[in-house]
């Protein structure tokens, strides 16, 4: 996902910096986007130019010392807590003062990110949607320190990657997350309760202008994927019924069927 | 299609609100006779007796009023020919329990869609546990003469469509409530990260907050399950009267 925001700020003009933990791994990355960059000129989306422009705007390090220029960062490390953990550490001791610390996560407190740092008014959350080139939504996260200047500069900053950036308070799920849980979960209910099969509650669904069903939406996200969003929320929430994961749906990814990319998920792929 | 759409033959329709004109009269421009019913009138005069005695099949929109509903099926019972079908609106009691208020259940089938009717494909068929096969046949009848695919479904509030939209509207309310973002910023990001039609909150003002409210509390005591637990802020607007674009305010001003 990092690859996708770096491709998106140099093809909007700014100068970026890409960090990752080896030299190995950045050129992995810059492989990805020069592909990804390169396919936008085949598709006419980008001139030639534009494209080898937006490369040259792109520069690697795996120093964190080297971050003594910068005015944001935005990171997209593993989802994992003591990941962030290190990598806002380093980032507080090695950014300018003035600077802002965006974490794109999905599923961590962004106060509790802020926390390891010595500037948690200036941590911030910008979720970003895979593929960031196509989603235009970034959702811009306030944490309990997050000052509202910090916001303003993070919404801006979306504004300048082209995206539509939404201010939301730092809360499990955040808004898209929470409020699209029961389009699965609700389904997986109304499945296990007998009330219509799996494809006549898709076509139902179609039949109301969602493009796909649920049924449909979780192959293509990935049982795995889904459930771990769903079980992560109920918890954060303390058990909140309303967010109460199906065992229909553990017993899809126990049995290995998670969707489009193990070829059969609750659709068959060939 | 145009030729099985006029088979319906005399259609008698309750109104509980203007959102039930919509089916009323796109049965009428489908060529069927359809004869309108108030129901926030007196269900015994002469002209109430006469439409449903002439009726092959009785519909019944109401939704919300359930002592209205009971009313309508009083008279379904008391007025309709002993062949008639009562073909009821589903959403917020299942077909068996409106089944339960007639003495003849097997002549009670539910079905339902998400408001606006033109807005959808498929019409929701639920028959109850005693409903009959003509009665069944009439429900998937409705849904041809209204030029819709229909899916047949077991009965219970919310069916389906409305029962995985009404928590996803909920939990919008839930979260406007709580602060987490602005109605507009809600509906702007369900739309964009998840491509949703409609944003959810400005989708209940279409459907009607009060119908949407209506839908999640019958979840809520169906099911007895916390995890339907209506949103105080749902409900706080059907109190205030803002109850969508028919109401000209909801969750967004509609200036008329």
């Amino acid at each position: 996902m990092g690859g996708g925001i770096v491709q998106v700020a140099a093809q909007q003009g700014l100068d970026v910096l890409l960090w990752d933990i080896s030299d190995d791994m950045l050129e992995r990355s810059l492989d990805r986007i020069r592909g990804s960059v390169q396919r936008s000129v085949e598709r006419g989306r980008l001139s030639q130019e534009e494209a080898d422009a937006a490369m040259a705007r792109i520069q690697t390090t795996t120093q964190f010392a080297e971050f003594g220029d910068v005015d944001a960062v935005i990171e997209a490390v593993l989802e994992s807590i003591d990941t962030k953990s290190s990598v806002f550490r380093n980032l507080d001791e090695s950014c300018p003062e003035h600077a802002i610390l965006a974490s794109n996560t999905s599923s961590l407190s962004i106060t509790e990110i802020g926390a390891f740092t010595q500037r948690s008014d200036r941590v911030v959350g910008m979720h970003f949607f895979n593929p960031v080139p196509a989603m235009a939504l970034v959702e811009v996260i306030q944490g309990h320190a997050t000052t509202d200047e910090t916001m303003d500069r993070a919404v801006a900053l979306g504004r300048e990657l082209g995206k539509t950036p939404v201010r939301c308070q730092d809360t499990p799920g955040f808004v898209v997350n929470r409020i699209a849980r029961p389009f699965y979960n609700e389904g997986l209910r109304v499945l296990n309760d007998g009330v219509a099969s799996m494809e006549e509650i898709d076509r139902i669904m179609r039949g109301v202008g969602f493009r796909m069903g649920p049924f449909q939406l979780m192959d293509l996200i990935g049982n795995d994927v889904n459930l771990a969003v769903t079980s992560l929320i109920f918890e954060q929430l303390y058990d909140e019924p309303r967010f109460r994961p199906s065992f229909r749906q553990k017993r899809a990814v126990q049995s290995g069927r998670l969707g489009q990319k193990t070829k059969q998920g609750w659709y068959p792929y060939e | 299609m145009s030729e099985s759409r006029d088979s319906l033959g005399q259609t008698a329709v309750f109104i509980e609100s203007a959102r039930d004109l919509e089916l009323a009269e796109a049965l009428t421009s489908a060529g069927s006779a359809v004869r309108r019913i108030d129901l926030r009138g007196d269900l015994s005069t002469a002209e109430t007796r006469e439409a449903l005695s002439d009726a092959r099949m009785v519909v019944d929109m109401t939704a919300i009023d359930h002592d209205a509903k009971r009313a309508a099926v009083s008279a379904f019972n008391s007025y309709a020919p002993s062949t008639a079908s009562l073909v009821s609106f589903a959403l917020t009691v299942s077909t068996t329990e409106i089944a339960s208020w007639s003495t003849s259940p097997e002549r009670v089938v539910g079905f339902g869609f998400l408001p606006p009717l033109a807005d959808v494909k498929v019409l929701e068929v639920a028959p109850g546990l005693q409903t009959g096969e003509p009665a069944r046949a009439a429900a998937q009848a409705l849904a041809v003469a209204l030029g819709k695919e229909s899916a047949l479904v077991s009965d219970g509030a919310g069916l389906v469509s409305a029962r995985i939209l009404a928590p996803i509207i909920n939990e919008a309310a839930f979260s406007l409530m709580e602060g987490v973002a602005t109605a507009q910023d809600i509906d702007t990001a369900v739309r964009l990260g998840v491509n949703y039609p409609h944003g959810p909150l400005e989708w209940a003002d279409l459907i009607g907050v009060d119908l949407v409210y209506s839908i999640i509390r019958a979840l809520h005591a169906e099911q007895g399950d916390d995890r339907y637990r209506p949103c105080p802020l749902l409900r706080k607007m059907v109190l205030a009267g803002w109850t969508g674009r028919a109401a000209g305010r909801g969750f967004f001003p509609y200036p008329r």
